[in-house]
C-alpha cells in the first residue's frame, strides 16, 4: 500500500513538471527569448523525469520475469515499426501504439509506462534516432501506456470487461492519444521554429497570441500526420484487441507465478 | 577517437558551441565540419546517398523555418513587400531580418542533428547502451534483451509471413496482420518465459526492493527539484551565477546518487573499452575546454559569439576565437586517420 501510495505521489509530481517543461513557452513567455537553448534544456528536465520514474519503477516491480517480459515484448514493437514495409500504410500512420496501450491497459501503469518508453529508446538505438528529441518522445509514449491503466479503473467500474464497450473505449482512446501526441510533440519543437526574440512581451496578451500562433503552426504542419496515426490507431485496436487481450490473460495465468526465496547459505 | 567517452565530451562542447552562437559564419563552419565527419564514417558504398539526404534534410529545415519566420514574426526594418494588416497572423510587413533569423534558426537546427547523428554513427548500439549508468542496470538489462531478441523476432515473422502467403493470405489489408501478429506474440511470450526461467536459474533475480532505495531517490527529486528552479530563475532573467550555482548542485547530486546507487550493484566486466594515449589527451583537452568555457561564459570574459539580424541587418562580427572554437568540430576527421 505504501509503495503504490507513493508511487503516485512521485507520477502527480513528475506529470506537474513534464507537462510544465513542456508547456513552458505558454506558461513563462520569457522561454522564447532564449530559444536556441530552450529545447535542450527542456529535454534535460525531461530526462531527469524519466530518471526519476525509472527508478521508482525499477525499486518497486521489476524482477526478472517482468524484464524478459518486456524485453521481448519492446522488440516485438520496435519490430513493427519495421513490419510497416511489409503492409503499406498512409504517412503517419505508425502500428506501436496499439501494443503500447493494449500492455497499459492489461499489465497495468508502471509496466505500461516502460513499455511506452523503452520502445522509443530501443527504435531509437536501432534505427539511430538519438537525439535531445527522444526525452521527450520516450516521456509521452509513457505517458500514453500509464493513461491507459485508468481505462481499466473505468471498465471495470461499469463491468465493461469483455464486452463489446471495452473495445470501444480502448478505440476512443488511441484516437484521442493519436491527436494528443502529435500535438505535444510539437511543443518541444515549436518555440525553436517560430519564434523572434526582442519582442515586447506584454504577458497577459502573450497567452492568447501565443495559442493563436501554436495553433496555426500545428495546423501546417501536422495535423494530417496525426489524423493518419489516430485513424490507423482506431483500426489497429478495433481489428487486433479482442484477441491480443485474450493472449494477455491467458500468458498471465500462466505466468503469475513466484519464486520463493530459498534458505541462505 | 574510439573511446565513448571522447565523443560524449565532443558532444557537449559541440552543443554548448551551437546553442550560443547564432553567427551564420561560424554555423557554415560547424556544418561543414560535421558534414566532412559524417561522410567519412560512413561505409563507402553508402556515402553518396548519406551527404544528399542530409543536405536535403538542411536545406527543407532552412526553407521551412525561413518561411515560417518570415510569415510570423513582422520587426525589422528592411521590408521587402506587405500583406494586408487585417489578414490573421500573417498580416503585416514580410521583412528581409526575419527571413535571415529564420535561415539561422534552420542552420542551428540541422547542425543539432547532423551532430547527433554522428554521434549514432560513431558510437555502436552496444557503446550507446553501456552509457545507460550503472544505478539503473534492469533497464539496460531490458534494453539488451530487446537489442538481442530484436533480429530473431524480425526472422520469425519473416517466417510466419511467408507461411501465410503460402496459404493464400495476400497481407494487403490491416486485418490481415491478425494470422501473422498473432502467432508471433505468443511464441515470443513463450520464449520469455523460458528466457526468464533461465535468467532465475543463472541467479539474476534482481532483489527488487533494493536496500536503503529511499536515499538515491531523495537525491533525484532534489535535483531536479533545484535544476527545475534553476531554469525558472535564468527565465526571469536573474543573475546567471544563481541560476548556475543551482544547476550544478543538481547535476552534482545526480551524479553522487549514480555513484553510490552504483556501488551497491555488482557487476561483471565484459569487454572493457580501452583508453589509448591519444583518447586520454583528447578528453584532458576537452574536458579542460568545457570547463573553462562554462567559467569564462559566467564571469563575461568571453567576447559575445552570438549574433542578430535584427533591428537592422547588419554583417555578422568576425572573431578568432570563435573561428578556433568551431574548428573543434573538425577533430574527428584529424585523428581519423590515426585509427
Amino acid at each position: 500500500m505504501k509503495n503504490r501510495l507513493s508511487g503516485f505521489f512521485i507520477n502527480i509530481i513528475i506529470l506537474t513538471l513534464g507537462f510544465l517543461s513542456l508547456l513552458s513557452p505558454f506558461v513563462f513567455p520569457q522561454a522564447r527569448n532564449s530559444s536556441a537553448t530552450f529545447p535542450i534544456i527542456v529535454s534535460l528536465m525531461i530526462g531527469l523525469c524519466l530518471l526519476i520514474v525509472f527508478y521508482e519503477i525499477q525499486i518497486s516491480i521489476l524482477d526478472s520475469k517482468i524484464i524478459a517480459f518486456l524485453g521481448v515484448l519492446i522488440a516485438i514493437n520496435a519490430g513493427l515499426r519495421f513490419l510497416e514495409n511489409a503492409v503499406p500504410g498512409p504517412a503517419g500512420f505508425s502500428p506501436t501504439f496499439f501494443l503500447i496501450i493494449l500492455t497499459g491497459y492489461y499489465f497495468g501503469g508502471r509496466i505500461g509506462f516502460l513499455m511506452g518508453a523503452m520502445t522509443m529508446l530501443v527504435s531509437g538505438l536501432i534505427t539511430g534516432g538519438i537525439g535531445p528529441w527522444l526525452p521527450g518522445q520516450m516521456i509521452t509514449a509513457g505517458w500514453v501506456g500509464q493513461t491507459s491503466s485508468l481505462l481499466r479503473f473505468l471498465n471495470s467500474k461499469f463491468n465493461w470487461r469483455e464486452k463489446p464497450a471495452e473495445i470501444i473505449t480502448l478505440a476512443i482512446f488511441s484516437a484521442f492519444w493519436g491527436m494528443l501526441y502529435g500535438a505535444i510533440m510539437n511543443l518541444w519543437f515549436w518555440p525553436f521554429i517560430g519564434t523572434a526574440p526582442n519582442q515586447s512581451w506584454s504577458q497577459s496578451a502573450g497567452l492568447m497570441k501565443n495559442i493563436q500562433q501554436y495553433t496555426a503552426y500545428y495546423l501546417a504542419t501536422s495535423l494530417i500526420w496525426d489524423i493518419t496515426r489516430s485513424v490507423g490507431n482506431v483500426l489497429m485496436i478495433s481489428i487486433l484487441a479482442r484477441t491480443v487481450l485474450t493472449v494477455f490473460m491467458r500468458f498471465q495465468r500462466r505466468f503469475n507465478f513466484r519464486y520463493e526465496q530459498g534458505i541462505k547459505p | 577517437m574510439k573511446t565513448s567517452g571522447v565523443w560524449i565530451l565532443w558532444l557537449i562542447f559541440n552543443l554548448l558551441f551551437l546553442l550560443s552562437t547564432r553567427n551564420p559564419v561560424y554555423l557554415l563552419i560547424v556544418l561543414t565540419g560535421l558534414l566532412l565527419s559524417g561522410y567519412r564514417m560512413t561505409r563507402k558504398n553508402q556515402r553518396a546517398s548519406w551527404l544528399k539526404n542530409n543536405l536535403r534534410f538542411l536545406l527543407t529545415m532552412v526553407l521551412l523555418s525561413a518561411l515560417i519566420n518570415a510569415l510570423f514574426t513582422h520587426n525589422g526594418r528592411t521590408v521587402l513587400f506587405s500583406f494586408p494588416q487585417h489578414w490573421l497572423l500573417i498580416g503585416g510587413n514580410i521583412t528581409l531580418e526575419s527571413v535571415v533569423y529564420g535561415t539561422i534558426n534552420g542552420l542551428t537546427i540541422g547542425a543539432l542533428y547532423l551532430l547527433f547523428t554522428i554521434i549514432n554513427l560513431a558510437l555502436s548500439v552496444k557503446q550507446l547502451t553501456r552509457l545507460i549508468p550503472r544505478a539503473f542496470h534492469p533497464i539496460a538489462m531490458t534494453v539488451t534483451i530487446a537489442l538481442t531478441f530484436f533480429p530473431s523476432i524480425q526472422q520469425r515473422a519473416r517466417e510466419i509471413k511467408e507461411a501465410q502467403m503460402i496459404r493464400g493470405n495476400r497481407m494487403k489489408k490491416i486485418s490481415d496482420w491478425l494470422p501473422l501478429f498473432i502467432p508471433l506474440l505468443v511464441t515470443s511470450l513463450e520464449k520469455s518465459i523460458l528466457l526468464s526461467e533461465s535468467m532465475t536459474a543463472r541467479g539474476f533475480h534482481i532483489p527488487s526492493r533494493l536496500k536503503n532505495s529511499g536515499l538515491p531517490f531523495l537525491g533525484l527529486l532534489s535535483a531536479l527539484f533545484f535544476s527545475f528552479s534553476g531554469w525558472i530563475l535564468h527565465l526571469f532573467s536573474y543573475p546567471l551565477l544563481i541560476s548556475a550555482l543551482l544547476y550544478f548542485v543538481g547535476g552534482a547530486l545526480v551524479m553522487a546518487t549514480f555513484l553510490l546507487s552504483s556501488q551497491q550493484t555488482r557487476i561483471t566486466h565484459f569487454q572493457k573499452e580501452v583508453w589509448h594515449s591519444a583518447d586520454i589527451l583528447m578528453g584532458i583537452f576537452l574536458s579542460v575546454l568545457i570547463l573553462l568555457w562554462i567559467l569564462f561564459t559566467i564571469n563575461k570574459l568571453l567576447p559575445s559569439l552570438t549574433y542578430s539580424p535584427y533591428p537592422a541587418l547588419l554583417s555578422p562580427p568576425f572573431q578568432i576565437i570563435g573561428l578556433l572554437l568551431s574548428a573543434v568540430t573538425f577533430i574527428p576527421l584529424l585523428l581519423s586517420k590515426h585509427d
